[in-house]
Protein backbone atom coordinates (compact mmCIF):
# COMPACT_ATOMS: atom_id res chain seq x y z
CA UNK A 1 0.00 0.00 0.00
CA UNK A 2 1.30 3.56 -0.73
CA UNK A 3 1.19 6.34 1.80
CA UNK A 4 -1.05 8.37 0.23
CA UNK A 5 -3.58 5.50 0.40
CA UNK A 6 -2.89 4.34 4.20
CA UNK A 7 -3.46 8.18 5.02
CA UNK A 8 -6.34 8.67 3.12
CA UNK A 9 -8.27 5.40 4.56
CA UNK A 10 -6.74 6.56 7.58
CA UNK A 11 -8.28 9.66 7.79
CA UNK A 12 -11.59 8.53 6.12
CA UNK A 13 -11.74 6.04 9.43
CA UNK A 14 -11.11 8.82 11.62
CA UNK A 15 -14.02 11.16 10.10
CA UNK A 16 -15.93 12.09 13.16
CA UNK A 17 -13.57 12.87 15.63
CA UNK A 18 -12.58 16.37 16.64
CA UNK A 19 -10.67 17.88 13.81
CA UNK A 20 -7.71 19.25 16.10
CA UNK A 21 -7.45 15.50 17.25
CA UNK A 22 -7.57 14.33 13.44
CA UNK A 23 -4.68 16.57 12.58
CA UNK A 24 -2.59 15.50 15.62
CA UNK A 25 -3.13 11.93 15.11
CA UNK A 26 -2.56 12.22 10.90
CA UNK A 27 0.65 14.21 11.55
CA UNK A 28 2.03 11.21 14.02
CA UNK A 29 1.40 8.66 11.04
CA UNK A 30 2.69 10.83 7.82
CA UNK A 31 5.91 11.52 10.04
CA UNK A 32 6.14 7.83 10.79
CA UNK A 33 6.71 7.54 6.48
CA UNK A 34 8.85 10.19 6.29
CA UNK A 35 10.94 9.11 9.10
CA UNK A 36 10.80 5.52 7.81
CA UNK A 37 11.62 6.55 4.58
CA UNK A 38 14.59 8.75 5.63
CA UNK A 39 15.66 5.05 7.56
CA UNK A 40 15.86 3.53 3.34
CA UNK A 41 12.38 1.89 3.90
CA UNK A 42 9.75 1.50 1.23
CA UNK A 43 6.24 3.19 1.77
CA UNK A 44 4.88 -0.36 1.18
CA UNK A 45 7.05 -1.77 4.15
CA UNK A 46 6.11 0.94 6.28
CA UNK A 47 2.40 0.95 5.93
CA UNK A 48 2.91 -2.94 6.23
CA UNK A 49 4.33 -2.57 9.53
CA UNK A 50 1.82 -0.28 10.89
CA UNK A 51 -1.32 -2.44 10.05
CA UNK A 52 -4.68 -2.07 8.52
CA UNK A 53 -4.78 1.38 8.41
CA UNK A 54 -9.32 1.04 8.76
CA UNK A 55 -8.81 -1.52 12.23
CA UNK A 56 -6.05 1.61 13.60
CA UNK A 57 -8.92 4.24 12.57
CA UNK A 58 -11.42 2.18 14.47
CA UNK A 59 -9.47 1.35 17.47
CA UNK A 60 -8.29 5.12 17.88
CA UNK A 61 -11.67 6.19 17.57
CA UNK A 62 -13.29 3.93 19.73
CA UNK A 63 -10.85 4.70 22.25
CA UNK A 64 -11.16 8.61 21.94
CA UNK A 65 -14.88 8.20 22.70
CA UNK A 66 -14.69 5.79 25.34
CA UNK A 67 -12.44 8.64 27.14
CA UNK A 68 -14.26 11.72 26.42
CA UNK A 69 -17.38 9.14 28.12
CA UNK A 70 -15.31 8.75 30.70
CA UNK A 71 -14.76 12.75 31.45
CA UNK A 72 -18.10 13.30 30.79
CA UNK A 73 -21.05 11.39 31.78
CA UNK A 74 -23.67 12.12 29.34
CA UNK A 75 -26.30 10.47 27.51
CA UNK A 76 -24.50 11.58 23.83
CA UNK A 77 -20.99 10.86 24.60
CA UNK A 78 -22.56 7.13 26.00
CA UNK A 79 -24.19 6.89 22.52
CA UNK A 80 -21.03 7.40 20.64
CA UNK A 81 -19.31 5.06 22.91
CA UNK A 82 -21.47 2.10 22.31
CA UNK A 83 -21.65 2.96 18.35
CA UNK A 84 -17.73 2.89 18.40
CA UNK A 85 -17.53 -0.02 20.46
CA UNK A 86 -19.93 -1.98 18.44
CA UNK A 87 -18.25 -0.66 15.25
CA UNK A 88 -15.00 -2.77 16.38
CA UNK A 89 -17.45 -5.48 15.15
CA UNK A 90 -16.49 -7.34 18.72
CA UNK A 91 -19.68 -7.88 19.90
CA UNK A 92 -22.42 -9.47 16.94
CA UNK A 93 -24.29 -6.81 16.34
CA UNK A 94 -26.90 -9.45 15.63
CA UNK A 95 -26.87 -11.05 18.89
CA UNK A 96 -26.53 -8.03 21.02
CA UNK A 97 -28.89 -5.12 19.34
CA UNK A 98 -31.86 -6.60 20.85
CA UNK A 99 -30.32 -7.06 23.89
CA UNK A 100 -29.13 -3.28 23.72
CA UNK A 101 -32.73 -2.11 22.30
CA UNK A 102 -34.46 -4.28 25.52
CA UNK A 103 -31.84 -2.66 28.12
CA UNK A 104 -32.01 0.70 26.64
CA UNK A 105 -36.27 1.04 26.45
CA UNK A 106 -36.07 -0.53 30.53
CA UNK A 107 -33.82 2.58 31.43
CA UNK A 108 -35.44 5.03 29.62
CA UNK A 109 -39.41 3.45 30.68
CA UNK A 110 -38.06 3.24 34.03
CA UNK A 111 -36.46 7.09 34.02
CA UNK A 112 -39.96 8.07 32.91
CA UNK A 113 -41.39 6.17 35.64
CA UNK A 114 -39.51 7.95 37.89
CA UNK A 115 -40.21 11.06 36.78
CA UNK A 116 -43.67 10.74 36.94
CA UNK A 117 -43.33 9.79 40.53
CA UNK A 118 -41.35 13.13 41.39
CA UNK A 119 -44.24 14.97 40.07
CA UNK A 120 -46.79 12.65 41.65
CA UNK A 121 -45.39 13.35 44.66
CA UNK A 122 -44.56 17.05 44.33
CA UNK A 123 -48.78 16.99 43.49
CA UNK A 124 -49.55 15.11 47.03
CA UNK A 125 -47.02 17.50 48.81
CA UNK A 126 -48.57 20.79 47.71
CA UNK A 127 -52.08 20.05 46.76
CA UNK A 128 -52.95 17.33 49.00
CA UNK A 129 -53.70 19.60 52.38
CA UNK A 130 -56.61 21.17 50.72
CA UNK A 131 -58.11 18.17 49.58
CA UNK A 132 -59.23 17.28 53.27
CA UNK A 133 -57.39 13.96 53.03
CA UNK A 134 -57.57 10.88 55.16
CA UNK A 135 -55.44 11.50 58.13
CA UNK A 136 -55.57 15.05 58.00
CA UNK A 137 -53.28 17.35 56.17
CA UNK A 138 -50.21 16.82 57.98
CA UNK A 139 -50.02 13.37 56.60
CA UNK A 140 -50.78 14.53 52.92
CA UNK A 141 -47.57 16.58 53.39
CA UNK A 142 -45.32 13.44 54.69
CA UNK A 143 -46.65 11.60 52.44
CA UNK A 144 -45.79 13.92 49.47
CA UNK A 145 -42.04 14.68 50.70
CA UNK A 146 -42.34 10.31 51.07
CA UNK A 147 -43.19 9.91 47.04
CA UNK A 148 -40.59 12.78 45.77
CA UNK A 149 -37.59 11.27 48.15
CA UNK A 150 -38.71 7.32 46.77
CA UNK A 151 -38.34 8.62 43.35
CA UNK A 152 -35.38 10.65 43.33
CA UNK A 153 -33.75 7.73 45.24
CA UNK A 154 -34.89 5.63 42.45
CA UNK A 155 -33.49 7.98 39.71
CA UNK A 156 -30.12 7.94 41.48
CA UNK A 157 -30.11 4.25 41.63
CA UNK A 158 -31.00 3.96 38.00
CA UNK A 159 -28.34 6.47 37.08
CA UNK A 160 -25.38 4.21 38.85
CA UNK A 161 -27.01 0.99 37.09
CA UNK A 162 -26.75 2.43 33.36
CA UNK A 163 -23.27 3.79 34.42
CA UNK A 164 -22.12 0.33 35.44
CA UNK A 165 -23.94 -1.43 32.42
CA UNK A 166 -21.84 1.38 30.13
CA UNK A 167 -18.91 0.39 31.98
CA UNK A 168 -19.13 -2.97 31.44
CA UNK A 169 -20.02 -2.97 27.58
CA UNK A 170 -17.05 -0.62 27.11
CA UNK A 171 -14.71 -2.95 29.02
CA UNK A 172 -16.24 -6.11 26.94
CA UNK A 173 -15.25 -4.29 23.55
CA UNK A 174 -11.87 -3.09 24.01
CA UNK A 175 -11.08 -6.50 24.98
CA UNK A 176 -11.14 -6.88 21.11
CA UNK A 177 -8.76 -4.34 20.35
CA UNK A 178 -5.99 -5.73 18.20
CA UNK A 179 -3.84 -3.15 17.12
CA UNK A 180 -4.11 -1.01 19.87
CA UNK A 181 -4.19 -3.98 22.54
CA UNK A 182 -0.66 -3.66 23.99
CA UNK A 183 -0.41 0.21 24.23
CA UNK A 184 -4.10 0.67 26.66
CA UNK A 185 -3.70 -1.85 28.80
CA UNK A 186 -3.19 0.20 31.64
CA UNK A 187 -0.25 -1.00 34.06
CA UNK A 188 -1.40 -2.47 37.87
CA UNK B 1 -0.68 -21.57 24.57
CA UNK B 2 2.77 -20.28 24.25
CA UNK B 3 2.00 -16.99 22.35
CA UNK B 4 -0.79 -16.26 24.82
CA UNK B 5 1.98 -16.14 27.30
CA UNK B 6 4.36 -13.81 25.08
CA UNK B 7 1.30 -11.34 24.47
CA UNK B 8 0.79 -10.79 28.07
CA UNK B 9 4.64 -10.31 28.91
CA UNK B 10 4.77 -7.81 26.30
CA UNK B 11 1.70 -5.93 27.13
CA UNK B 12 3.21 -5.54 30.69
CA UNK B 13 6.98 -4.82 29.53
CA UNK B 14 5.62 -1.94 26.49
CA UNK B 15 5.43 1.00 28.64
CA UNK B 16 8.06 0.45 31.06
CA UNK B 17 10.20 -0.18 27.80
CA UNK B 18 9.02 3.46 26.88
CA UNK B 19 9.98 4.90 29.81
CA UNK B 20 13.08 2.91 29.90
CA UNK B 21 14.32 4.45 26.56
CA UNK B 22 13.35 8.06 27.54
CA UNK B 23 15.36 7.82 30.79
CA UNK B 24 18.29 7.62 28.77
CA UNK B 25 17.19 10.35 26.35
CA UNK B 26 14.77 12.52 24.48
CA UNK B 27 13.36 10.93 21.19
CA UNK B 28 10.83 10.74 19.00
CA UNK B 29 8.15 8.09 18.17
CA UNK B 30 9.66 6.62 14.79
CA UNK B 31 12.85 6.02 16.93
CA UNK B 32 11.13 4.56 19.99
CA UNK B 33 9.06 2.00 17.77
CA UNK B 34 12.04 1.08 15.84
CA UNK B 35 14.14 -0.06 18.61
CA UNK B 36 11.09 -1.39 20.34
CA UNK B 37 10.09 -3.16 16.90
CA UNK B 38 13.24 -4.60 16.41
CA UNK B 39 13.50 -5.97 20.61
CA UNK B 40 9.99 -6.98 21.18
CA UNK B 41 7.89 -6.90 17.98
CA UNK B 42 5.13 -5.22 18.26
CA UNK B 43 3.37 -3.30 16.09
CA UNK B 44 4.80 0.27 15.16
CA UNK B 45 1.47 1.89 14.68
CA UNK B 46 1.02 0.83 18.52
CA UNK B 47 3.30 3.45 19.68
CA UNK B 48 0.94 6.71 18.88
CA UNK B 49 -1.64 5.61 21.11
CA UNK B 50 0.62 4.71 23.73
CA UNK B 51 2.63 7.86 23.65
CA UNK B 52 -0.67 9.73 23.59
CA UNK B 53 -1.79 7.68 26.98
CA UNK B 54 1.42 8.57 28.04
CA UNK B 55 0.87 11.82 27.56
CA UNK B 56 -2.65 12.22 28.68
CA UNK B 57 -1.29 10.89 32.13
CA UNK B 58 1.18 13.39 32.33
CA UNK B 59 4.26 11.14 32.49
CA UNK B 60 5.88 12.38 29.36
CA UNK B 61 5.86 15.72 27.90
CA UNK B 62 6.70 16.45 24.30
CA UNK B 63 8.70 19.71 22.26
CA UNK B 64 9.08 20.13 19.08
CA UNK B 65 12.36 20.64 17.04
CA UNK B 66 13.48 21.98 13.86
CA UNK B 67 14.20 19.63 11.44
CA UNK B 68 16.64 20.41 8.30
CA UNK B 69 14.21 18.32 6.16
CA UNK B 70 10.21 18.28 6.17
CA UNK B 71 8.27 19.58 9.13
CA UNK B 72 9.48 19.88 12.91
CA UNK B 73 9.91 16.73 14.84
CA UNK B 74 7.97 16.17 18.17
CA UNK B 75 10.20 14.98 20.54
CA UNK B 76 9.27 13.26 23.90
CA UNK B 77 10.65 13.79 27.42
CA UNK B 78 9.79 12.25 30.40
CA UNK B 79 8.49 14.65 33.14
CA UNK B 80 8.64 14.86 36.87
CA UNK B 81 6.06 12.16 37.20
CA UNK B 82 7.28 9.87 35.01
CA UNK B 83 10.76 9.61 36.04
CA UNK B 84 9.80 8.93 39.47
CA UNK B 85 6.86 6.64 37.90
CA UNK B 86 9.92 4.80 35.91
CA UNK B 87 11.91 4.42 38.62
CA UNK B 88 9.33 2.47 40.78
CA UNK B 89 8.24 0.80 37.65
CA UNK B 90 11.91 -0.33 37.41
CA UNK B 91 12.35 -1.27 40.89
CA UNK B 92 8.86 -3.50 40.95
CA UNK B 93 9.80 -5.04 37.84
CA UNK B 94 13.26 -6.28 39.03
CA UNK B 95 12.49 -7.58 42.21
CA UNK B 96 10.12 -9.80 40.32
CA UNK B 97 12.22 -10.44 37.25
CA UNK B 98 14.96 -11.39 39.79
CA UNK B 99 12.53 -13.46 41.93
CA UNK B 100 11.13 -15.44 38.43
CA UNK B 101 14.52 -15.93 36.96
CA UNK B 102 16.01 -17.57 40.24
CA UNK B 103 12.55 -20.04 39.93
CA UNK B 104 13.31 -20.72 36.11
CA UNK B 105 17.02 -21.09 37.19
CA UNK B 106 16.36 -24.03 39.62
CA UNK B 107 14.17 -26.01 37.60
CA UNK B 108 16.71 -27.60 35.21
Amino acid sequence: MTRQAFMARLREGLRGLPPQSVTDIVADYEAHFTDGEAAGRTEAEVAAALGDPERLAREIRAESTVARWREERSPSSAAAAVFAVLGLGAIDILILLPILMGVAGAIIGLTVAVIVCFFAGAFVFAAGPFTDPPGGPVTAVLTGIGIMAGSASGGALLTIVSIGLMNALVWYGRLHYRLLKPALEQQA
Amino acid sequence: MPEAIEIQLKKGALELCVLALLSKHDSYAYEIAAQLADAIGMGEGTIYPLMRRLQSDGLVETYLVESSSGPPRKYYRLSEAGKKNFTSQQAAWKSFSGAVESILGGAK
